[in-house]
């Protein structure tokens, strides 16, 4: 067996085996026990009910996604341009950032009805929620990237008489990367969350809504195999999001930060 | 002709602490003064007046005729610190070209220059190589090419080889000899604690002692360049190095 074929195996199959083995207890467990399907539903079940709705599910997996994509974007070149703005000057910073720390707090679940009542339910309104949820994290540890520029380096851009917009562009930016992406991790799982959250709320957003309602249509008639089946596309939507996000990170930062270097001793 | 003048430059802070008393310097052009003293004694005090990112509570500074002020903006002075102070993200060339990138020169001119600077230090080779993957001793080679590379008349270098081990050091300190020499008449001033490198590099030291920080003694090293091993390890050298150690016992 050559060597990748083996560090292969010997990343994937532990999990691997302890995912089957957590899956055949469940299967084992629900049918000894009977319960009844609606409380408890076995994993075939859930893979009963998920292939008979599959277009059903991939349309509300695809509908979820747009939403997602589009309030991770708005939330991504909102935060880093707020944040840009309030590192650009100390007084607009301790002007506005206190009401952005306020903003954070808020919990999403409480706004949510107020933007369906001002935008409307739909996609409109959904793709709010979702930038809402994702915007702070952004803004968040932008600005403080921006803040920890490294002190000499800093001197080293007076002494070159550099311009403020120079010191931003390429020293203050650059150098805050690492923590720009530490902030696309938070909001990427973030901006999912928004979307079904704001699907629960706003209900049917153009098409045929996506998981959030299809997740509340399922509760409503306990048809609890495809409630579990929505929920699991949901965390794998989260996932493959999250992945991308990571893919991300490692060519933007693998040459030159330590949250991404990987040392001659692994 | 004079490059830099000092004229009862003080620097006391709010507290009353006295950094600096009194400073008289002029430094013809060429030169390779050295300020030697312990820690406290004001000569970090100095290069940092002198560098314009601290303001004399007393004196003059005067710079080829000019203020502090003008010599940066016209870009007559560059530094070097004891950290290499490179940007991480950004390859040896990059690093290398900051000053012309900031003074917004073509691309090409500032590759044709980086490329001059590199070959200087002995770098060519590792252009593209980011910080991450240069020793510590190379990182400083980087950090003197990009001070190298606006052509500057004068050059401020504070301990820059202070983080180094003996070895590098001693290195360093011959290629420094050897692009000084090279240059046209551009001037150094060096800040070191370590006696023997203010000896082996410099034509006139100037011995500070604290409190309050002052030039105690001006000392002239009146061996010609080239300098080699030899010298480090010749009776002169010690006798120096023996003159300088006494003035900082006062």
């Amino acid at each position: 067996m050559n060597h990748s074929l083996r560090r292969l195996l010997y990343r994937v199959g532990p999990p691997l085996a302890a995912f089957v083995l957590f899956v055949g207890i469940w299967e084992a467990a629900v049918r000894i026990a009977e319960l009844p399907t609606y409380l408890l539903p076995k994993p075939s079940d859930i893979v009963k009910s998920a292939l008979d709705n599959w277009s059903r599910l991939l349309g509300s997996v695809s509908t979820t996604l747009v939403e997602t994509i589009l309030g991770f974007l708005f939330s991504v070149v909102g935060g880093v341009l707020g944040a840009i703005l309030l590192a650009s000057s100390k007084i607009i910073e301790r002007s506005i950032y206190p009401y952005a720390i306020v903003l954070q707090t808020i919990p999403i679940v409480a706004v949510a009805p107020i933007i369906v009542i001002w935008f409307g339910a739909g996609v409109r309104s959904i793709v709010i929620v979702a930038f809402l949820i994702g915007f702070c994290p952004m803004l968040s540890n932008t600005l403080i990237g921006l803040n920890s520029t490294d002190k000499n380096l800093k001197n080293l851009f007076i002494l070159y008489n550099a311009t403020k917009w120079q010191t931003m562009w390429r020293l203050r930016i650059p150098a805050a990367l690492p923590y720009i992406v530490g902030g696309l991790k938070i909001s990427c799982s973030l901006c999912v969350i928004g979307a079904i959250v704001g699907e629960y709320v706003a209900g049917v957003g153009g098409g045929q809504g996506g998981l959030g309602y299809a997740i509340t249509y399922a509760a409503m008639r306990i048809q609890t195999p495809y409630l579990f089946a929505c929920g699991l596309a949901a965390s794998v939507l989260g996932i493959a999001f999250y992945q991308i996000v990571n893919f991300l990170s490692r060519k933007w930062l693998g040459s030159w930060h330590e949250s991404e270097m990987r040392g001659e001793n692994e | 002709m004079q490059v830099l003048r000092l004229d009862g430059v003080s620097k006391t802070y709010p507290n009353g602490t006295v950094a600096v008393q009194d400073a008289n310097l002029e430094v013809g052009e060429g030169e390779l003064i050295s300020f030697v003293g312990p820690s406290g004694c004001g000569k970090s005090t100095i290069f940092q007046m002198v560098a314009g990112l601290s303001k004399q509570t007393a004196g003059e500074i005067e710079i080829l005729g000019g203020s502090t002020g003008q010599a940066r903006r016209d870009n007559a002075i560059s530094f070097v610190f004891q950290e290499a102070t490179l940007m991480p993200w950004a390859s040896v060339r990059d690093n290398v070209a900051l000053p012309l990138k900031l003074r917004k020169l073509p691309r090409k001119q500032q590759e044709e220059e980086a490329e001059r600077v590199l070959e200087l230090v002995g770098l060519k080779d590792h252009a593209k190589s980011l910080p991450r993957q240069l020793s510590g001793g190379m990182r400083m080679r980087v950090s003197i090419a990009r001070s190298l590379i606006a052509k500057p008349r004068i050059l401020l270098m504070d301990e820059p080889f202070g983080a180094l081990d003996e070895i590098t050091r001693q290195t360093l300190q011959e290629e420094l000899l050897s692009i000084w020499q090279r240059s046209k008449g551009m001037t150094v001033l060096f800040v070191t604690h370590n006696a023997f490198e203010a000896v082996y590099l410099s034509n006139r030291i100037l011995v500070m002692t604290p409190r309050p920080g002052r030039i105690s003694r001006e000392i002239e090293v009146d061996v010609p360049y080239p300098r080699g091993e030899q010298f480090r390890s010749s009776a002169e050298f010690s006798r120096f190095v023996g003159l300088v150690n006494e003035s900082l016992k006062h």
